[in-house]
């Protein structure tokens, strides 16, 4: 493993302004009432991770671990501090992805490609392999509108996980398509995952899958660093720490999901 | 500005192919395809040409052309404004996973109507000698009112497509008022003879759609100069304008994800 620095973020701070989209009368009506009710999601986050190194992220609900990996992705950027991943090639892999709908899934295979800087040339030698991953065969020149949901967020994955980009986000692990497809991609993530050149990032609610795949663990508590150190000594603590709070329905589902999952991973 | 230079040149593989396949998106469905793009104008064309010179009976030399000149220029910056106003928000699914620098989808708009404009204009080229046109060099003199077309269109789109993020009801006011300013842009009509004195100057300057027109029309039909102190105006509002606008969306493009 090299000791090449791959992300460095320092002193990361993002603001949400609560500046809703809202009607022009509206708008003319509050002029004088200030609307800009700020909140700082992440308040001065400071970390840097090697190249090739694994690293979860975790936290509770709320805590900035999403807000982190899109400002690291290029979505937002930072309000205060910087965020460095040199000339790193660096993809997102979450669940629903957009595409342009009216285009074909030809063309927005291309432009993903490009935005995540690629060259044409790059983009069409992996084109076959994108295709043939995301099994989609002779729909790819149909519009993405007359896609399936499954469809779509199987060319989704296909695009990020063929494309190896240097860095791979990960905001929570994916569960896409039917149960062939699932197996296929978790294959394909683990290969990604372990090749020692690739920075993988991973956020994600359930504690076994950090620990199956991490080999460092940041732990963000109201957007600060909490803790930052080897898996099994960070996941000891937060464990402790999450004993007493209460875990709502929804994201246990969440968890119990990525669980059931994860032994499908072990099957492989 | 190096940054915005060096994003352009960044992303230029990106607009064009996003430009080719919006173009090609659009045509794949219809049965007369790229054929549109002149059928449209023309019929358009038609439309004025029997409201003006049959309705009102108020004609001018070479009036199908005279009418396509301010048509197309008129089309251009009123889709491509129009497209901006919603742009963001159509372009949600792409921007909330990649970062993209929002101008970018401005360019790639006037790329994809650029392309609509030009052929266009070459229904133009052939009708000059089909109507008899006196061609000159005045002709060349049209350049630079394209360059303050796009400038124009330029900055006043990038600075729409901020506001139509904020704003959920901008597109209708814009529909409105484009509709306003086409009717104060002499698209079938000549400001400078219909318009009494004095609105007819304040038009021509005040309104930059109605001068650029007016400007293209005496380059290739008149044979004349266009006015070079409306340009020259213009050319600096626009440059102005297109500071000001890319400078808003760099500093609010990173809170548009957080609104839509």
């Amino acid at each position: 493993m090299s000791e090449k620095i791959a992300i460095e973020v320092k002193d990361l701070h993002i603001r949400y302004k609560t500046v809703k989209a809202e009607s022009i009368k509206k708008s003319l009506l509050s002029l004088k009432k200030s609307r800009l009710e700020e909140f700082e999601a992440v308040r001065g986050l400071s970390f840097s991770i090697k190249k090739g190194e694994i690293v979860g992220l975790i936290g509770k609900n709320g805590s900035g671990k999403s807000t982190t990996l899109r400002s690291i992705a290029g979505i937002f950027s930072a309000d205060e501090g910087s965020i460095d991943i040199g000339d790193n090639t660096i993809s997102l892999l979450a669940i629903g992805v957009g595409f342009n709908k009216e285009l074909t899934g030809k063309d927005n295979i291309y432009l993903s490609g490009l935005l995540l800087g690629f060259t044409h040339e790059e983009i069409k030698a992996k084109y076959k392999e994108i295709v043939k991953f995301s099994e989609l065969g002779k729909f790819v020149n149909a519009p993405v509108r007359t896609y399936s949901s499954g469809m779509y967020s199987k060319l989704a994955f296909s695009i990020t996980a063929v494309l190896e980009t240097d860095i791979i986000l990960i905001d929570e692990v994916l569960s896409v398509g039917d149960i062939n497809f699932k197996k296929k991609s978790l294959k394909k993530m683990k290969e990604l995952i372990n090749d020692s050149d690739r920075t993988v990032m991973i956020v994600s609610h359930s504690i076994e899958t950090i620990r199956k795949l991490c080999t460092r663990v940041i732990w963000i508590h109201e957007g600060q660093m909490k803790m930052d150190g080897e898996t099994e000594e960070v996941l000891a603590a937060y464990q402790e720490f999450m004993s007493d709070e209460v875990v709502d329905e929804k994201q246990a589902a969440k968890v119990k999901r990525e669980e059931n999952l994860l032994k499908m991973w072990d099957e492989q | 500005m190096k940054k915005f230079i060096a994003n352009v040149k960044r992303y230029k593989s990106y607009m064009i192919y996003s430009a080719k396949a919006t173009l090609k998106g659009e045509v794949a469905g219809s049965r007369l395809n790229w054929l549109w793009w002149i059928l449209d104008p023309f019929l358009f064309m038609l439309v004025y040409t029997f409201m003006a010179q049959i309705v009102f009976g108020k004609s001018e030399p070479y009036f199908p052309i005279f009418v396509f000149i301010g048509l197309n220029m008129f089309d251009f910056f009123n889709r491509t404004v129009t497209r901006c106003v919603r742009s963001v928000k159509r372009n949600k699914g792409v921007i909330s996973k990649v970062y993209l620098p929002k101008y970018i989808l401005v360019l790639t708009e006037m790329l994809v109507n650029g392309f609509k404009m030009c052929v266009a204009f070459a229904l133009v080229v052939l009708m000059i000698p089909f109507y008899r046109v006196p061609i000159t060099w005045h002709i060349f003199e049209v350049i630079p009112v394209f360059i303050v077309l796009l400038l124009f269109t330029f900055g006043a789109s990038c600075i729409v497509l901020n506001f139509g993020v904020f704003l959920t009801d901008l597109a209708n006011v814009i529909t409105v008022l484009l509709k306003l300013v086409f009717y104060m842009s002499g698209v079938f009509y000549n400001i400078m003879k219909r318009v009494p004195e004095p609105y007819n100057t304040l038009l021509l300057y005040g309104n930059p759609m109605a001068g650029l027109i007016q400007c293209a029309r005496n380059a290739v039909l008149n044979s004349s100069h266009p006015y070079y102190d409306l340009l020259g105006i213009w050319f600096l509002i626009s440059v102005l304008l297109c500071i000001f606008g890319v400078r808003m969306i760099v500093k609010y493009e990173n809170s548009y994800v957080k609104v839509i």
